[in-house]
């Protein structure tokens, strides 16, 4: 097999040398197509798994792992509850709008693939600066993508994060993250149940589109590649995957199907070889039974990424049910294969065997990488200038940056409400759904700080973790488990692989304090444009509950007169690194001090405050301080005409950043039993002022109310546009 | 005597779970799901055609539920005087079918607006009884095509007929236009010319629950039964 075919299909030719020894053979085009799409870092994490292995997937709430199309955790009685994130990058940049919109596709067939009713959406997004014409295009493109999917098929979007950053110039990042209910003794697996059951192909016809997306979403872009990779992106129809999960949804319930698997990434052919090695069986497909919406050879067949399609497995006996239920929702369905004892792949077109592969050499052969990789050096600390700052400008500065504005342009482009079961919306610190017929709810929410993970990997995910968590805290969700998204450039530069690790690590280090194990996760590597590599995104989807929805926190003042109180711990302006980016005192990476060691024991002991006192009802609205510190805290928390007036030692504090960070607002006569409750604990606050009618004042000097808010609310649109 | 009612389902409607609970909810009488293929209605006081993107809106809005196998049922249903109530979706599908005059297109600023919006009511019926005039209504939309559009000669007719049922308005604290989507004289519902028939575009159905952020919705279905 010459050279540069095998180079075209992303395999090195040391990979091939190991495949060509242990078959001892040459190999058709079709088994090559093959290991392109299953020895590619999409698919086996070939750079990755060394590493993902040492983080903590289990705990006593956990029902499923990583290693499944979701993660699942128990939420008592026969709830169960599915999630996972899933990016889309490349493709979104490619055609945000058909790119983006699959994203959400793909993560949702992953969801209703264990049996779950998906409930809610939530979205990380992420674009270069807004004042290329590209950057709205694709932000444009993209939202309109996730809106248009997730509305049609009736999910509501209830959060995510938008953040514009020039380090995402040529390579925007979409995360989908989906989340849903499934009855504990319904769960479904990819496993195979018995010699003999019958492959089926559920869902719309197999086409060009998506050939090798896999592979290209294992590769580093140059920018003439855009216009060539096109045709790889995939093509949604949410009309189908509604019509798809209703059918797929009803067989499971109607106990017709023995597994199932989504037609994902790489495909019929990924889909297969997972069930095959799950099940330690072999399966035998014929690939003229592939319904197809167009004449595809058998190459084209095993690798295209055509939306909307399922493999399941079902006994003999019920074909003629399962056919009749899914012509009812007019689903194609056509029996492919079966299930063998042969523990080997089997693929045949035009009676001839084109793939004959043991599961062994495809699956647990793959190849696992372990690269080189640098730990950054320590930083030395230095003093800022902040002399020269005037607290009039530090607010400007903030309310023309759009990753501090009201993003209502984006998430009013989605549909949040249906299915009737939302308690939060996008625009609050975590977006929250009710389990249908129940009390209980869910809370969830997506973030990732990339500026201080490339300042400091290891902590800085700690504090990408410690964000979600608060986000969680905040509405009264105890936090539970972890879904997570790894967005990073080429790991075959050690610089980056070394905030691989180390991000990894912090990750594990924080999972295991807050006892939230990550259940599912997925990695997108060379994120990169000619040699120009993206900042460390790693993103986080934490999940947790309350079950109890008459307790839930929100993020909104109630009432003027409240008082305004601060809990948590102020980090110096020197080491508040979106203080120093934002208000423009730092520029470059190398400028920045080291951040500070983030205590998660502090984290958690000022997290169980804020329930406590939640559950004490003492608590009348919350939000967590973050990026650009309490005063972009209270913008968020406006509410009707209400203000605030505070008083703090120096107006910089108001822009720091914080560990275990929270504003919350407390009626005057609560304040002695919530301050000595505080005291109690031995946590300290602080008193900073108090909710006022159509105001804004900060030590006695008073700003428009109505000019600031008018730009927070309404300046994103103004400037995007 | 209990308050008999259903719901239509069309591959695509997505409202369909969220009416069937608004209506057990708050009618406590017996309540029918009712496919598409169907060719018989069961006699109910109340049936409504949900929202959603029934055959993936592919063709236009509503066009092709307007020629599903139940739809003559339903035009009997609304011949016999008996409610029909079309939300979002449901409206347009109202529109196709011919039971409603006008036309739903796309919004404004062409962009999907999923939100909370503020509405009255214009035009005393039996679907807003229980509404106070210039009482607001806070009720999410979520809609593409929710522009409602007609000639000159058809809204006199509306307004000489006073079927217009609800129009889009602004409360004090609001960001948001006081016509939302652009619709002509900002029209938000309206019914035919004996009242029986009402479509919508915001959904009640996500505003009545003691969770939801309104409760405002219940007031159709309690007006409907006073």
């Amino acid at each position: 097999m010459n050279e540069e075919l095998i180079l075209q299909h992303g395999l090195t030719l040391d990979e091939f040398q190991v495949i060509r020894k242990y078959l001892n053979r040459d190999l058709s085009i079709e088994e090559l197509g093959i290991f392109s799409a299953m020895w590619n870092e999409h698919c086996c994490y070939k750079t990755s798994k060394k590493w993902l292995k040492k983080l903590p997937t289990d705990n006593e709430i956990v029902i499923q792992g990583p290693g499944e199309n979701a993660g699942v955790i128990d939420l008592k009685d026969n709830d169960g509850i599915a999630f996972k994130i899933e990016s889309h990058n490349h493709p979104s940049y490619i055609e945000p709008f058909n790119g983006s919109a699959t994203g959400v596709g793909g993560i949702l067939r992953d969801i209703f693939t264990m049996g779950a009713r998906p409930i809610a959406t939530l979205d990380s997004i992420r674009f270069g600066l807004i004042e290329t014409e590209k950057t709205k295009y694709l932000l444009n493109g993209v939202v309109h993508g996730i809106g248009h999917y997730g509305n049609c098929i009736g999910i509501p979007n209830i959060g995510g994060e938008c953040e514009f950053e020039s380090t995402y110039d040529f390579n925007n990042l979409v995360n989908a993250m989906a989340v849903g209910h499934v009855q504990k003794d319904k769960i479904f697996y990819s496993k195979p149940k018995s010699i003999g059951g019958l492959i089926v192909y559920i869902g719309s016809k197999t086409g060009k589109d998506g050939i090798h997306g896999a592979s290209m979403a294992s590769d580093v872009f140059s920018e003439e590649d855009e216009d060539e990779k096109r045709p790889s992106v995939q093509v949604g129809d949410p009309f189908m995957e509604k019509l798809l999960m209703e059918g797929c949804l009803e067989l499971m319930s109607s106990g017709l199907i023995e597994s199932m698997q989504d037609m994902g990434a790489a495909g019929i052919t990924s889909s297969s070889v997972e069930m095959a090695s799950k099940g330690n069986v072999g399966v035998h497909i014929n690939l003229d039974k592939v319904p197809l919406r167009q004449p595809l050879s058998a190459y084209e067949i095993l690798l295209s990424e055509s939306q909307e399609r399922m493999l399941a497995v079902i006994d003999k006996k019920n074909n003629h049910k399962v056919r009749e239920i899914l012509q009812k929702w007019q689903i194609d369905y056509e029996v492919i294969g079966e299930i063998t004892d042969t523990k080997r792949v089997v693929f045949e077109s035009n009676n001839k065997k084109v793939v004959d592969l043991p599961v062994e050499i495809i699956v647990d052969d793959a190849p696992e990488y372990d690269r080189e990789f640098y730990i950054p050096r320590k930083r030395k600390n230095k003093d800022f200038d902040f002399s020269k700052i005037k607290l009039e400008d530090m607010i400007i500065n903030l309310l023309t940056n759009l990753n501090y504005l009201d993003k209502s342009w984006v998430f009013d482009q989605y549909d949040s409400t249906v299915m009737g079961d939302t308690i939060r919306e996008p625009g609050q610190s975590s977006g929250i759904v009710k389990i249908h017929g129940t009390q209980k709810v869910i809370g969830a929410s997506t973030d990732c700080n990339p500026l201080y993970i490339r300042i400091n990997p290891y902590e800085g995910m700690k504090y990408t973790v410690a964000e979600s968590y608060r986000n969680l805290i905040a509405c009264n969700i105890n936090p539970l488990a972890i879904t997570n998204n790894l967005n990073f450039a080429s790991p075959l530069d050690p610089n980056i692989m070394g905030e691989l690790v180390l991000s990894i690590h912090g990750l594990k280090t924080a999972a295991v304090k807050f006892n939230t194990p990550i259940v599912s996760g997925n990695v997108s590597l060379y994120n990169q444009t000619n040699e120009i590599p993206i900042k460390p995104t790693p993103v986080i989807g934490m999940v947790g509950s309350n079950m109890d929805l008459n307790k839930i926190n929100t993020n909104k003042f109630c009432e003027i007169g409240n008082k305004i109180l601060i809990l948590g711990k102020q980090l110096t302006k020197n080491c508040s690194p979106y203080l120093l980016q934002d208000q423009k005192i730092a520029f470059k990476i190398c400028e920045f001090n080291d951040l500070e060691v983030l205590d998660l024991d502090f984290e958690k002991k000022i997290a169980n405050c804020v329930l406590e006192l939640s559950d004490l009802k003492c608590i009348m609205s919350c939000n967590d301080i973050s990026r650009g510190g309490i005063f972009s805290a209270l913008l968020k928390m406006q509410y009707k005409d209400m203000g605030f007036r505070v008083k703090v030692p120096d107006p910089i504090d108001l822009f720091c950043e914080y560990s275990a960070g929270y504003v919350i607002e407390i009626r005057s006569k609560d304040f002695e039993e919530v301050t000595s409750f505080l005291t109690k604990k031995g946590a300290e606050y602080l008193e900073i002022g108090e909710i006022i009618k159509e105001g804004i004042e900060i030590n006695s000097k008073k700003f428009d109310y109505f000019d600031i808010m008018n730009k927070y609310r309404n300046d994103f649109e103004k400037i995007i546009s | 005597m209990s308050f008999k009612s259903a719901v239509i389902t069309f591959p695509g409607s997505n409202c369909d779970r969220d009416a069937l609970c608004y209506l057990k909810d708050l009618t406590k009488g017996e309540v029918h799901n009712i496919w598409h293929e169907e060719t018989s209605l069961p006699k109910v006081d109340l049936v409504i055609l949900p929202g959603g993107f029934s055959f993936g809106d592919y063709l236009r809005s509503g066009a092709m539920a307007s020629k599903s196998k139940i739809i003559d049922e339903v035009v009997k249903h609304a011949n016999d005087n008996r409610y029909l109530l079309g939300i979002c979706n449901g409206f347009q599908i109202l529109t196709e079918i011919g039971l409603l005059e006008g036309a739903l297109i796309r919004n404004k600023k062409l962009k999907f607006l999923g939100k909370n919006c503020f509405i009255k009511k214009k035009f005393k019926n039996n679907f807003n009884l229980s509404i106070k005039d210039n009482q607001i209504l806070q009720i999410p939309i979520a809609h593409n095509e929710g522009n409602f559009y007609c000639d000159i000669e058809t809204l006199n007719l509306l307004k000489n007929n006073e079927q217009i049922a609800f129009e889009y308005c602004k409360d004090e604290f609001s960001n948001t236009e006081e016509n939302i989507n652009g619709s002509i004289e900002a029209i938000a519902g309206i019914t035919n010319k004996k009242k029986n028939v009402l479509g919508m575009m915001p959904h009640p159905e996500r505003a009545y629950s003691d969770f939801h952020q309104s409760q405002d919705g219940r007031l159709i279905i309690e007006s409907l039964i006073s």
